[in-house]
């Protein structure tokens, strides 16, 4: 149980800035998700708050103390890395020893530690055989059990369950959060997938270009995007997004009033209006004209995919609707907005 | 032996053997008669007796004609040639033998046991006749000055009046030291090993035994005497005709005599050679091991100033002979007071850049995480190096250590260099070279000696091969 706290955290390779001056404050017992596209610095973030590579500028404080000069192997950390990084040539018994051993701890408790995660881990009859003798799903649970049994203040992970396939990553998922009820440590969890960290954060921090784009609660950032950019990388299907304009309190599309009385006010009348796909009504009297390219019926939800006309811009669109549907691919249909769940972004793309 | 046979007769896919398998096959033999027969013939040639290997004899295999024993005797007769049967093989090897080796033998037996001529040639090539003579002059109070009888002037050996002395002994007792003074008509009577041969009897044309003393010459036929017949005469032998019958014989004395150091002629013991081999070898190769290996880890896994730098300088030093640098080594290790040790062959072999090199290429190939994973586990950068990259990397550090083992074995120059000057510090490649001196050449011991210094890689190479393959491929394609 730790408090984890990232205080104008920078990282420049020669003169490449990849990280700039993050600041981010994780409380004890949280579980915090990384998420953002690739590159976008989460991973090396982690890696700096794991001690494996060097700070450039600003402080990592765990419970307060700053930790940027302290080895990684004394930051009482444990990482569940991409690869497992299982030691090969050592059994599955031996890597979870491997970090106690190393920390001469008492060889009973050694043993009464690598049981009990085992035995948590559902791993103890795979505990003589090797790594290049587990499945990935083994694997993952064996790189899991040699962290658990570290007993360490905060848990990192770095897109640990990208290697496997749909459907174990889901029940895996849904294992790592059970291992945060069961266990209760703070744990930090790098990945790219939104839908990871949807499910299983208490607080995400979305990355982009080494910058926080917004830290919050999963639903709060669905709900209240603070930019263009979250707003589209969270939620699936995508953020429908077109071009709108807004004056005296007016949004409107081309010639199409969508609402007014708008207390927002900017100074550019080009705003962006953003509305999620399940947030759309098909109305004949609505403001757009959806052209129907393609259909997708899941039997229980459907999605359609096309284009909408604002002036003569043909923008993508994409139209959720519950149940099954009789639209088919080629028909024009309009589509009138939830209003109350519109988002509106001024030319900068800020959240109005 | 079923699978084996399975083994070696598959073919190509179809049940008859295809031109593929035939010339495949053809392959194979040729490649395995390539390697095998110098080593054969080595092995072969190292149980050749001496005799056998002066006289540059072919034959594959270690043997020796059978011999037949020619004495000669000179009395008031005149000069004599018998044949003599029989014999034990000692006998004919008399001379040649050490004292421990006589030590066993009773040559008064084998005399007594004869008579007549044969008595007096086997008591003269079995040394008797000294013994006797001496305990004669001795027993009869006989002037002791006859025992230097040979180096007296005419004028002492008519003050001595060998006929007066003569006069009071028996007829056996004069002939004894007449003998044994060589007063005409006495002569040393000899005996000589020949070789025993079949021919046609040049007269009769019967199938007989005869001795000759070699059985290659210049011209048609060879000089022989009859074994069976009068030995007086000698007679011309159709050289096509003659046949010599051969023993197997193998010389192990090539290999037991160097090994224990009782060679003659050879100034070291090769059991200290072999020693002292193994010693350099496994310590060397220990040493290369973990300083290349430690290297290797620094150079592809750690970032520092300079990295680039030491690899292409390391890597550098790969295009320098190790001749060019000969001398330098040289001054360095007399400098160091390392010449004429051990140690000055061992300590300047320990790293390789090759080495280097090899293991570098195969650990970048384990994956960063892992070491990272170890860090996060607490390990020490040492334990990361001896317990994570030395168990991942030992394909190859198999495959060098297997390469350090031939290097460090095989070397001659660095020793040669080293420890040239002392010889209880000689490796078997010095050892070996102790054979051919300017006057003497003794290509049996140095043969035998050959194969011992074979015997260490050859293992290595049965036992350890297939680390070679995999370090050397999986070095290669990564």
């Amino acid at each position: 149980m730790a408090q984890l706290d990232l205080k104008n955290v920078t990282k420049k390779y020669g003169d490449l800035q990849v990280i700039h001056g993050i600041d981010l404050s994780i409380e004890s017992g949280e579980f915090c998700v990384f998420v953002g596209p690739s590159g976008c610095g989460k991973s090396t973030l982690l890696r700096m708050i794991a001690g494996l590579e060097p700070i450039t500028g600003g402080n990592v404080e765990i419970d307060g103390d700053v930790v940027n000069q302290i080895p990684a192997a004394q930051r009482g950390l444990a990482m569940v890395f991409q690869s497992y990084a299982l030691y090969p040539h050592m059994t599955v018994e031996e890597n979870l020893k491997f970090g106690l051993e190393n920390l001469r701890m008492p060889r009973e408790e050694v043993q009464a530690r690598v049981q009990e995660a085992a035995k948590m881990l559902q791993i103890e009859p795979l505990l003589s055989r090797r790594p290049g003798q587990l499945s990935g799903g083994q694997r993952q649970r064996v790189a899991i059990g040699r962290t658990v049994v570290r007993e360490p203040r905060i848990f990192l992970f770095d897109e640990p369950l990208s290697n496997l396939d749909a459907e174990l990553r889901v029940a895996m998922r849904g294992e790592v959060a059970a291992l945060h009820k069961r266990l209760g440590n703070t744990m930090v969890y790098v990945t790219h997938d939104q839908v990871e960290a949807m499910t299983m954060a208490d607080k995400i921090a979305v990355l982009r270009d080494g910058r926080v784009e917004q830290y919050g609660a999963p639903l709060e950032l669905y709900n209240q995007p603070a930019n263009r950019f979250v707003a589209g990388f969270i939620g699936s299907p995508k953020m429908n997004f077109l071009p709108a304009q807004l004056k005296d309190g007016t949004l409107s599309l081309g010639d199409q009033v969508v609402q007014s009385g708008l207390s927002a006010k900017t100074d550019d009348p080009n705003v962006t209006l953003g509305i999620r796909p399940n947030h759309l009504t098909v109305d004949d009297k609505g403001p757009v004209l959806f052209n129907v390219e393609s259909v997708e019926q899941l039997g229980g939800e459907s999605y359609l995919f096309g284009q909408v006309m604002i002036d003569t811009a043909r923008q993508e669109f994409t139209l959720h609707m519950a149940g099954q549907t009789a639209v088919s691919a080629g028909d024009q249909i309009r589509l009138s907005f939830d209003v109350e769940h519109m988002h509106v972004f001024d030319a900068k793309d800020q959240r109005l | 032996m079923s699978a084996v046979w399975s083994f070696l007769s598959r073919t190509h896919g179809h049940r008859r053997l295809s031109w593929v398998d035939w010339a495949s096959y053809a392959y194979l033999l040729i490649g395995v008669l390539v390697i095998l027969l110098p080593v054969l013939w080595i092995g072969l040639n190292s149980v050749k007796s001496q005799t056998q290997l002066e006289k540059n004899d072919l034959s594959l295999l270690p043997s020796d004609f059978v011999r037949v024993a020619r004495g000669t005797i000179h009395d008031e007769n005149g000069r004599r040639f018998v044949i003599l049967q029989n014999l034990p093989d000692w006998v004919l090897t008399w001379g040649a033998l050490a004292v421990e080796e006589r030590a066993g033998l009773d040559p008064e037996a084998i005399v007594n046991a004869r008579s007549d001529d044969e008595y007096y040639i086997l008591r003269s090539h079995l040394g008797l006749v000294d013994q006797q003579a001496r305990a004669l002059i001795a027993d009869q109070g006989l002037p002791s000055d006859l025992l230097k009888w040979r180096s007296l002037g005419n004028a002492a050996k008519a003050d001595l009046d060998l006929p007066m002395l003569l006069g009071q002994l028996a007829a056996s007792e004069r002939r004894l030291l007449l003998e044994f003074l060589g007063e005409p008509p006495f002569k040393p009577n000899k005996l000589i090993a020949q070789i025993l041969v079949t021919a046609p009897h040049p007269e009769t044309g019967v199938i007989e035994q005869f001795a000759v003393s070699s059985i290659t010459s210049r011209s048609n036929s060879i000089a022989g005497r009859s074994v069976d017949g009068d030995p007086s005469k000698v007679w011309k032998l159709d050289k096509d005709q003659v046949q010599a019958s051969r023993i197997f014989q193998p010389a192990w004395r090539n290999y037991l005599e160097p090994l224990s150091g009782n060679a003659n002629g050879v100034q070291v013991n090769f059991a200290q050679c072999f020693a002292n081999s193994m010693l350099v070898t496994v310590l060397a190769t220990l040493l290369t091991l973990l300083i290349n290996s430690m290297a290797a880890f620094a150079l592809s896994k750690y970032q520092f100033r300079g990295q680039r730098f030491f690899f292409v300088f390391i890597l550098a030093t790969l295009m320098v002979p190790p001749t060019i640098t000969l001398v330098g080594v040289f001054k360095m290790i007399s400098a160091t007071g390392l010449s004429g040790s051990l140690w000055g062959v061992i300590i300047p072999g320990a790293a390789t850049p090759a080495g280097v090199f090899l293991l570098r290429q195969y650990m970048l190939s384990i994956p960063d995480e892992l070491i990272e994973a170890a860090r996060m586990d607490a390990a020490s950068e040492w334990k990361i190096y001896w317990k994570i990259i030395v168990p991942l990397a030992l394909p190859a550090i198999a495959a060098l250590g297997i390469l350090s083992i031939i290097w460090r074995w095989n070397d001659l120059i660095l020793p040669l260099v080293a420890i040239a000057t002392s010889k209880e510090a000689y490796t078997i490649q010095l050892c070996l070279l102790e054979f051919s001196g300017e006057h003497v050449s003794q290509e049996h011991f140095r043969l035998a000696m050959t194969v011992v210094s074979l015997i260490p890689t050859t293992l290595v190479f049965v036992f350890l091969q297939r680390y070679i393959t995999t370090g050397i491929a999986s070095t290669g394609v990564k």
